[in-house]
């Protein structure tokens, strides 16, 4: 699936800002299917660092301005909230991004790893900031980049079911004009 | 083309034009019939004798210097270009020393987009767009030669007339002004109204006193500013108009959020619809041709000026006109130009200027106020002259083309038939309008 932001509209307003900066912040939470915020887990029996993905997609934050604008520095935000009915794990909340170059952002390195731990009957809320990443920077300068997010459980009680929803995520690229 | 003259509209601001005389600048730039435009605000002051005030100024454009050792680039690659310095340097032209000036527009430019919301905080930038309609324009003379035959006289010359009034909808102004946040089946839309025009000039004129009453003053001088006679000098001078080129564009443009502003790859419409009407000499349409005319009069009582001067009153020229439409369609993303007319007739106005000034001579010291109204807007000077043996001091106030007060002071020395004079003034001739200061210099000419 992807996404098109059109961040080409935004052009004008670098032309004859010299040497100040175009400081960008799409809420990409807004543009995704409310369906794939949203992921139900069930692991009935321990399976070793079971693997739920979140969402993986397309997105074309700079379509059209990559010729005439680079990006200086990229940051990320996301949230994620876990309603947890039964079962007790640890965990590691995932984010991948990568260029478009990439068929699956899953094969790279994941950007950032936030641990969680659930218990039964608990919402455990998680939030991390993804700041100056040479990664996001480098992905966000192409025309299109792929997101991903992944949740690794590590079973103490089972079994593991809930619902984890994602919250927020929200890139930040500055730019400047690059004539 | 619309953005075009959006984009000009939106440099332009409204700018005035820049005094270079001095002495007229250190009085609050007002004008009587010896202190600044002596003949071409009020055509019957040429028939006033020369006084001991002035009939002349020379300017010295200093700020050349200044600007030569420090200046904006031009260049739209180099990282410290700023479209709005160089707006700036048309606006207000380098010819004066700048004092201070408002500060640089900078600062970084936010953008927030959500799928259904879009905020622009263009931060800095806000400073630039007007609360309201902005409008540049006016009529300019533009040198040329003439020859007086006593009373009477000849002259020709060109003459530019310039207007443009741009107009952001209410939706849009809140939204790059206020950083309000865009909002869905929302239409942001623009229209510009331009028009200018050029004609060579050819003026015959005639200005004498029409009205004279003694006084015993009158032998030891014939100014009639300093020695209390009363006197009332009128002038005419009909002239014709020769029009070189004549072009004007009524543009609409803007776009319409759908119920989501970022729903698909197509997230707005938009629409931009322009009529333009143009003539010019050598090419479509030819020369226009049309008759103006300046009238003017000044009453002298107690060594008390009154003057009304009109300036191109009733001046009109008439032209072959070819109208095209350009309409953009969105669907099909092209632009579809339509030939609306050609050889229409059309007949273009040249907006009058009024000048209404008043001054009192008390022994050597003049103080002195007017109102000059013309096209789109109208400013008004008040300032006074005190001359101690060969020094002369001087200060005024003026409101402005962005109806701002302005403060002005200055002095001059006389040497014989030359004067060296200095002014300090404030000002608001530039994209921010905001308050600057400058010095300026000039020769006067006694």
């Amino acid at each position: 699936m992807r996404r098109l932001i059109p961040i080409a509209l935004f052009l004008p307003l670098l032309v004859g800002c010299g040497n100040r900066n175009l400081i960008l912040t799409v809420d990409i939470l807004s543009f995704l299917d409310p369906a794939s915020k949203v992921v139900n887990y069930n692991i009935p029996v321990p399976i070793p660092s079971d693997t739920v993905e979140v969402f993986s997609d397309s997105l074309s934050l700079l379509q059209g301005v990559s010729d005439v604008t680079r990006a200086v520095a990229a940051s990320m935000d996301i949230a994620a909230s876990f309603d947890n009915t039964s079962g007790a794990a640890t965990g590691d909340f995932l984010i991948y991004i990568a260029s478009a170059d990439s068929s699956d952002p899953f094969t790279t390195t994941p950007i950032a790893d936030v641990p969680f731990q659930l218990l039964a009957g608990q919402v455990t809320n998680i939030s991390t900031h993804v700041d100056a990443s040479p990664a996001l920077a480098e992905a966000l300068t192409h025309d299109k980049a792929q997101v991903g997010v992944r949740v690794v459980f590590n079973g103490t009680a089972f079994p593991i079911q809930g619902t984890e929803t994602l919250t927020k995520l929200t890139a930040t690229v500055i730019m400047k004009k690059d004539l | 083309m619309t953005a075009l003259i959006a984009l000009c509209g939106l440099l332009a601001g409204t700018a005035e034009a820049q005094s270079l005389n001095a002495r007229r600048l250190g009085m609050g730039g007002v004008l009587t019939s010896d202190v600044g435009d002596q003949t071409g605000s009020n055509i019957a002051f040429r028939a006033v004798p020369k006084g001991t005030g002035g009939s002349g100024s020379i300017p010295l454009p200093l700020g050349i210097i200044q600007y030569i050792a420090d200046h904006p680039t031009f260049d739209s690659k180099d990282s410290t270009f700023n479209i709005y310095e160089v707006a700036n340097v048309f606006l207000n032209p380098p010819l004066t020393i700048k004092l201070w000036q408002p500060e640089e527009v900078t600062g970084d430019i936010s953008v927030f987009v959500a799928q259904d919301s879009l905020m622009v905080d263009l931060a800095d930038i806000k400073r630039v767009i007007p609360e309201h309609s902005m409008r540049i324009g006016g009529v300019y003379h533009i040198g040329g030669f003439g020859k007086s035959f006593g009373k009477a006289f000849v002259q020709m010359g060109p003459l530019v007339h310039v207007q443009n009034s741009l107009e952001l909808s209410d939706e849009l102004r809140r939204a790059l002004r206020d950083a309000v946040p865009f909002t869905g089946n929302t239409r942001y839309g623009l229209t510009d109204e331009g028009r200018a025009q050029a004609a060579i000039a050819f003026q015959a004129g005639y200005a004498f006193r029409a009205l004279h009453r003694p006084s015993a003053g009158e032998s030891d001088s014939p100014d009639p500013r300093r020695n209390h006679t009363t006197a009332l000098y009128v002038g005419a001078a009909p002239k014709y108009l020769w029009g070189i080129a004549y072009g004007d564009a009524h543009s609409v443009a803007g776009v319409t959020t759908g119920d989501t502003l970022f729903a698909g790859s197509n997230p707005v419409t938009i629409d931009m619809d322009t009529q333009n009407r143009y003539a010019v000499l050598g090419g479509e349409g030819g020369s226009g041709s049309g008759f103006g005319s300046d009238v003017g009069t000044v009453l002298y009582y107690q060594n008390f000026e009154l003057g009304v001067g009109l300036n191109d009153f009733g001046s009109q020229i008439k032209w072959k006109t070819t109208v095209r439409r350009h309409t953009y369609d969105d669907a099909t993303n092209e632009f579809t130009t339509t030939v609306m007319a050609r050889d229409e007739e059309f007949t273009s106005r040249i907006p009058v200027t009024a000048t209404i000034n008043a001054a009192k001579r008390i022994g050597r010291t003049t103080i002195a106020a007017d109102i000059v109204t013309g096209d789109l807007r109208s400013s008004m000077h008040a300032g006074a002259e005190f001359w101690f043996g060969m020094f002369a001091l001087r200060t005024g106030v003026f409101r402005d083309q962005n109806k701002m007060i302005q403060f002005a002071g200055g002095g001059g020395y006389r040497f014989g038939k030359i004067g060296v004079d200095l002014a300090l003034s404030t000002n608001s001739r530039n994209i921010e309008r905001e308050r600057g200061g400058e010095l300026s210099a000039s020769l006067s000419l006694y």
